[in-house]
């Protein structure tokens, strides 16, 4: 019975991932810039940054942590790192 | 000694000048050879919090004014590479006149793939978003927490284990998820704290029994703008010591989340709606009557539940730059713990403040906060606290 939840488990758990990997983002969703989600994301729970708070090294430490902590997609993450470095030369 | 007095600051402005000069001159250089002069080449950082400020609090007709401070949170970061990160909170307080520091948490992440990260070590738990995004000083708008979170509340905190974590985009939608096994919230027995008997403890590294507590969060943002969060948080465990009569004991706890972030543009503001509902139930038991000799048990319904809302508005787009950085937030909560406990309480909160931005993470924030219902168990009696604090939070 055990061996066969564990089972059901795994085999459900690949069927999601497939399903997810199968789903694309909405190109209203791709479309979106660096600064957009810059600008929607942080505010969730503190005030936005500045660019030129931290160097372009720091930011690639802090959007890691971001992209973690924040729930943020590698492909959002990365559009907001190049935003910020971008933003702060 | 006199003339100490005399060479001592032309020596020290002497110094400043060369300074300032050889400064100015690398500053030069810097800038001939692109060289950026902001802090950190390194793919390491420190960050952290920190708040102070003064409280007085008023209870059954009497004040107490205390300043607050004694506590700070250094937070260390460390990107291996683009796939692995570590990080860590400490917390440093003084407890009984003496300065501790404590590990809130320490882990390791790697992103195994677009949509999943693995973490593990100790963790602040994703139990709704209270706890693991908003109760550092300088996020929360209020300087207190909501009744029902930190010292004797029902919602987790962090724990010990294992977890993935991930985010991913259906169309316009985008669904988080978290799901983790830890060692899990302990139950207290009444051995060492017969007042407290039933309680969970939440936080502690090592496991008290062989299960292990699973438990997740799926959030769910239903617009493409993420303005709009809604999570559903749950866990479960055994929480009672293993061989004791409390080893089948389990728990299962519950939250719903809510955050709305949306730009008034009429009102040239920024309003934040944040709420979160926890319920707690744990299997029953029976604990022995506090000093009685004679081997009397009690039991109660084990179940718990709190919950807050808050709302804050900032009028971050009208063009006066000292109105543009102020900030109202009100915030309402409540409490129920178990009826026939000795730690029945059924308080509930209102919180109100004014807050002004002195940068993006710098803030004062002066509040006034009234309790009201069934105080806290050391004192099981109706109460009314009330209290005024400032206090100046920043992170860094």
């Amino acid at each position: 019975m055990k061996k066969l939840s564990v089972i059901t488990s795994i085999i459900l758990m690949v069927g999601i991932i497939g399903y997810v990997s199968s789903c694309a983002p909405s190109a209203k969703i791709t479309a979106k810039t660096g600064a957009q989600i810059w600008g929607e994301n942080c505010i969730r729970c503190h005030n936005p940054a500045s660019p030129s708070t931290f160097s372009d090294v720091q930011w690639d430490v802090a959007t890691l942590h971001m992209q973690i902590r924040a729930n943020l997609t590698p492909e959002e993450a990365t559009k907001v790192k190049e935003f910020l470095q971008a933003a702060n030369n | 000694m006199k003339n100490l007095w005399i060479i001592m600051p032309v020596l020290l402005m002497s110094l400043g000048t060369y300074a300032q000069d050889s400064l100015s001159t690398y500053s030069r250089q810097a800038a001939q050879n692109n060289i950026s002069l902001k802090p950190g080449d390194s793919r390491f950082m420190l960050r952290g919090y920190y708040h102070t400020g003064l409280d007085a609090v008023t209870s059954e007709g009497e004040t107490d004014y205390n300043f607050a401070g004694g506590t700070i949170a250094p937070i260390l970061m460390y990107k291996q590479s683009d796939r692995l990160f570590f990080e860590a909170e400490f917390e440093g307080a003084f407890e009984d006149g003496e300065f501790e520091w404590g590990l809130e948490y320490a882990d390791v992440a790697y992103v195994l793939n677009n949509y999943m990260t693995v973490r593990a070590g100790k963790f602040l738990l994703p139990f709704g978003t209270f706890m693991e995004k908003l109760h550092p000083a300088w996020i929360n708008r209020l300087s207190t927490r909501p009744l029902g979170f930190g010292h004797d509340g029902i919602a987790p905190t962090t724990d010990v284990g294992v977890e993935l974590r991930g985010a991913f985009h259906l169309g316009d939608v985008k669904l988080n998820y978290q799901a983790y096994v830890i060692n899990g919230p302990q139950l207290k027995d009444g051995s060492e704290e017969p007042d407290e008997a039933g309680m969970l403890m939440f936080g502690y590294m090592a496991d008290n029994n062989n299960d292990k507590a699973v438990g997740g969060r799926l959030g769910f943002f239903p617009f493409s703008s993420s303005a709009l969060e809604i999570g559903l948080s749950a866990l479960s465990g055994k929480v009672g010591d293993k061989g004791s009569r409390f080893a089948d004991v389990r728990a299962n706890l519950y939250a719903i989340d809510f955050s709305l972030v949306k730009n008034l543009s009429f009102m040239k503001s920024m309003v934040d709606i944040k709420g979160q509902y926890n319920y707690s139930q744990i299997g029953n038991a029976n604990y022995k009557v506090p000093e009685d000799t004679t081997d009397l048990f009690y039991d109660f319904t084990n179940t718990s539940n709190s919950y807050y809302a808050q709302v804050s508005i900032r009028p971050s787009f009208v063009s006066n730059e000292f109105i543009s950085n102020l900030e109202l937030v009100g915030r309402y909560s409540s409490m129920d713990t178990p009826e026939g406990s000795l730690w029945e309480q059924s308080p509930t909160q209102l919180a109100i403040g004014l807050n002004y931005w002195i940068d993006w993470r710098t803030v004062i924030k002066l509040g006034y906060q009234t309790t009201d219902g069934l105080g806290d168990h050391d004192s099981p009696e109706p109460i009314t606290q009330d209290m005024f604090y400032i206090h100046w939070a920043m992170g860094f």
